[in-house]
């Protein structure tokens, strides 16, 4: 019999029985919509998360922060502003940049204070190695700023995101910290002359700028806070591979004698992709056993076709069909239902995926925030886009293919092992 | 050579744990363009003999050559093989409902993996043959019975098969229709040569056959051959 007659037979044999068919088919649907939804989600999360993370915390960048990891290090062991310049001269190191940050507060001329993250950077350099982020949208950020500069996130201009502004580009502001380490506690305060409001960053960075933070110059923040001590230091290096990032964090190391932590961007990449690698497997593996349910189903289906089809079987076989044909007609059957089920499922989970992320939208997120377009950001807040990959896409179609095929298989050998007699007799 | 030879042919059922002995010994040689019927009452083992000519089943013991071809030593695919020149005509039409006339007579052929033109072409001729040219694409369920079973005998013509095996043709068919099929059948071995073994226990029908076997309890008792 030829393939394209093998097919219709199958197919008349299904419109037969449309209902009991789609019914079958809506297993297959649901089975590989969850697959699909599921991991459009969690790789659209992943890609969320991996870009805002390249954005506020470049590639080719290491930060270096005090303490020897989990445990180890001594405590009275301090990162100092100046340690730049040794780490500068390290190969592969183009610029070390240090960061001294305090909580403290911002207070404006109508007298209104907000708490943010005061950070002391070199101008220059820090707009060196973020140079898509410390970007101003208003004013200019100085690259020889006076003690009196001041660059504000974009939230600490614009807190509410509605256009009532905190402060902005040209006002005068007065900048406050506590030293808890004087006795009695002692209030510092300056007055600055906001200098560049920033783009919005969005998202979460490590090192990086941030939208609720402010920058004042590192020889401020030095006479400021009252130290030579630093946060962290973030060096950019010449290149992002990984053997330049591995043996530039272990010349840093070792510089220190191990009494730093060095922590690459591709390392924690590295990390995050691992992590989701594993939820995106689980997920699979739970959304799997809703399609082997399927499988049964279609096993199930398939069994009570072969009974109420032995006698046309026989006649089948009567006419001088081959076993092999009987078998191929009946996995033609289950491979249409399998191969129709996988493709809407595809399309329908790719819109729960959509529905989803838009209910998130709306809800103003849960767990990661999610953002859209012009809407409001939540401080944090990431945007979801649901990712289709075509390796997901066609791994679906041929999954729901395969598992409709196997299950198959035993009620398709059951009928082509059907004797002809019997078969004819069978009422 | 005949077409059909059986040698002590021999069939044992199980019915639950009971061994019934349908055929107990047949021989019979059926020669190219004969009707033969093979007449008995219903339990004589002339239906079971039919199914091992058909190659439907298997002998316990005995041979049946079709065409000098030892059927037993077949396999699967080489009886099928073997079934596609066996026109098989069943008391109950056995016509596939979902499919018209015309796919049903249609259905051998593709299965022997003929080409659809050619099939639509030959289908239509054939049930032109059987006089069922205006009810080509009714499904069997808008047919009457005998317009059901000269279906069934278009199909089984369609291979151009080395015979036709019809088991009671007639038995679940009026006696106007009835007379008008077996008329049918008998045009179609006297015009076109076509070889017939026919199974009844209708004593006038297997009149109408040129030779009659008479079956009784799995073995040939008789052999007449009729006046036409």
């Amino acid at each position: 019999m030829k393939p394209k007659d093998i097919f219709f037979y199958a197919f008349s044999a299904i419109k037969l029985r449309k209902l009991r068919a789609a019914l079958t088919t809506l297993g297959v649907v649901i089975g590989i919509a969850a697959i699909v939804a599921l991991l459009s989600i969690t790789q659209g999360l992943q890609v969320a998360i991996s870009t805002q993370l390249r954005r506020g915390f470049a590639t080719d960048t290491l930060i270096v922060s005090a303490g020897g990891g989990l445990g180890g290090g001594d405590a009275s062991f301090s990162l100092l502003v100046n340690d730049t310049q040794t780490i500068s001269q390290i190969e592969n190191v183009t610029t070390a940049l240090a960061i001294i940050q305090r909580i403290g507060y911002i207070k404006n001329a109508d007298g209104q204070a907000r708490r943010v993250t005061v950070v002391g950077v070199d101008f220059k350099a820090y707009k060196e190695v973020y140079s898509s982020t410390f970007i101003a949208e208003n004013g200019e950020i100085p690259l020889n700023p006076e003690n009196t500069a001041v660059v504000v996130g974009k939230r600490v201009s614009d807190p509410w995101s509605n256009g009532t502004i905190f402060c902005k580009a040209g006002d005068t502001v007065e900048i406050l910290w506590t030293n808890t380490t004087a006795r009695p506690l002692r209030n510092e305060t300056y007055t600055g002359n906001v200098v560049a409001v920033l783009q919005e960053v969005g998202g979460f960075s490590i090192g990086g700028p941030s939208d609720t933070s402010i920058y004042i110059s590192i020889m401020q923040a030095q006479s400021f806070f009252g130290t030579d001590k630093c946060e962290m230091i973030i060096v950019k290096l010449k290149s992002n591979d990984k053997t330049t990032i591995e043996s530039t964090a272990k010349a840093i190391r070792s510089l220190f004698g191990g009494q730093v932590t060095v922590t690459s961007a591709t390392a924690v990449l590295n990390i995050i992709s691992s992590v989701f690698s594993t939820i995106e497997l689980f997920l699979a593996g739970i959304a799997a056993i809703s399609l082997l349910v399927a499988g049964i189903g279609i096993m199930n289906i398939m069994i009570v076709s072969l009974m109420e089809r032995t006698r046309e079987i026989g006649i089948l076989k009567a006419l001088g069909m081959k076993n092999r044909t009987v078998l191929l007609i009946f996995l033609t059957e289950a491979a249409l239902i399998g191969l129709m089920g996988a493709l809407i499922g595809v399309g329908t989970g790719w819109a729960l995926a959509e529905l989803v992320v838009r209910i998130f939208s709306a809800n103003g997120g849960v767990g990661f925030g999610v953002r859209q377009g012009g809407q409001a950001a939540l401080a944090g807040g990431i945007a979801i886009t649901p990712v289709l990959t075509l390796t997901v896409l066609l791994g679906a179609i041929a999954f729901g293919l395969l598992v409709s095929v196997v299950f198959a298989l035993y009620p398709a050998w059951r009928a082509s092992r059907l004797k002809p007699v019997e078969a004819l007799r069978y009422e | 050579m005949a077409v059909v030879e059986t040698i002590n042919l021999r069939k044992v059922y199980m019915l639950g744990k009971v061994p019934v002995e349908a055929l107990r010994g047949v021989n019979l040689k059926v020669e190219e363009g004969e009707f033969l019927s093979v007449l008995g009452p219903s339990g004589s083992g002339k239906s079971t003999l039919l199914n091992l000519i058909g190659a439907l089943d298997k002998p316990t013991d005995g041979k049946v050559f079709v065409d000098g071809v030892d059927v037993s030593t077949l396999n699967e695919n080489e009886l099928a093989n073997l079934r596609r020149k066996i026109g098989f005509v069943f008391q109950f039409f056995n016509l596939i409902p979902r499919f018209t006339a015309l796919e049903n007579v249609e259905l051998p052929m593709a299965i022997a993996g003929v080409g659809k033109e050619e099939r639509r072409r030959r289908a239509a001729e054939l049930l032109e043959t059987v006089g069922l040219a205006d009810r080509m694409n009714h499904k069997p369920t808008e047919l009457s019975g005998g317009e059901q079973q000269r279906v069934a005998i278009a199909r089984a013509l369609t291979n151009n098969p080395r015979f036709l095996l019809m088991d009671e043709p007639t038995g679940n068919i009026d006696s106007k229709n009835a007379y008008e099929i077996i008329q049918l059948v008998k045009r179609l071995n006297r015009e076109k040569g076509v070889t017939i073994v026919m199974v009844t226990h209708d004593q006038r029908l297997a009149a109408e056959a040129t030779r009659t076997v008479h079956m009784l309890d799995g073995t040939i008792v008789k052999e007449t051959m009729n006046k036409t």
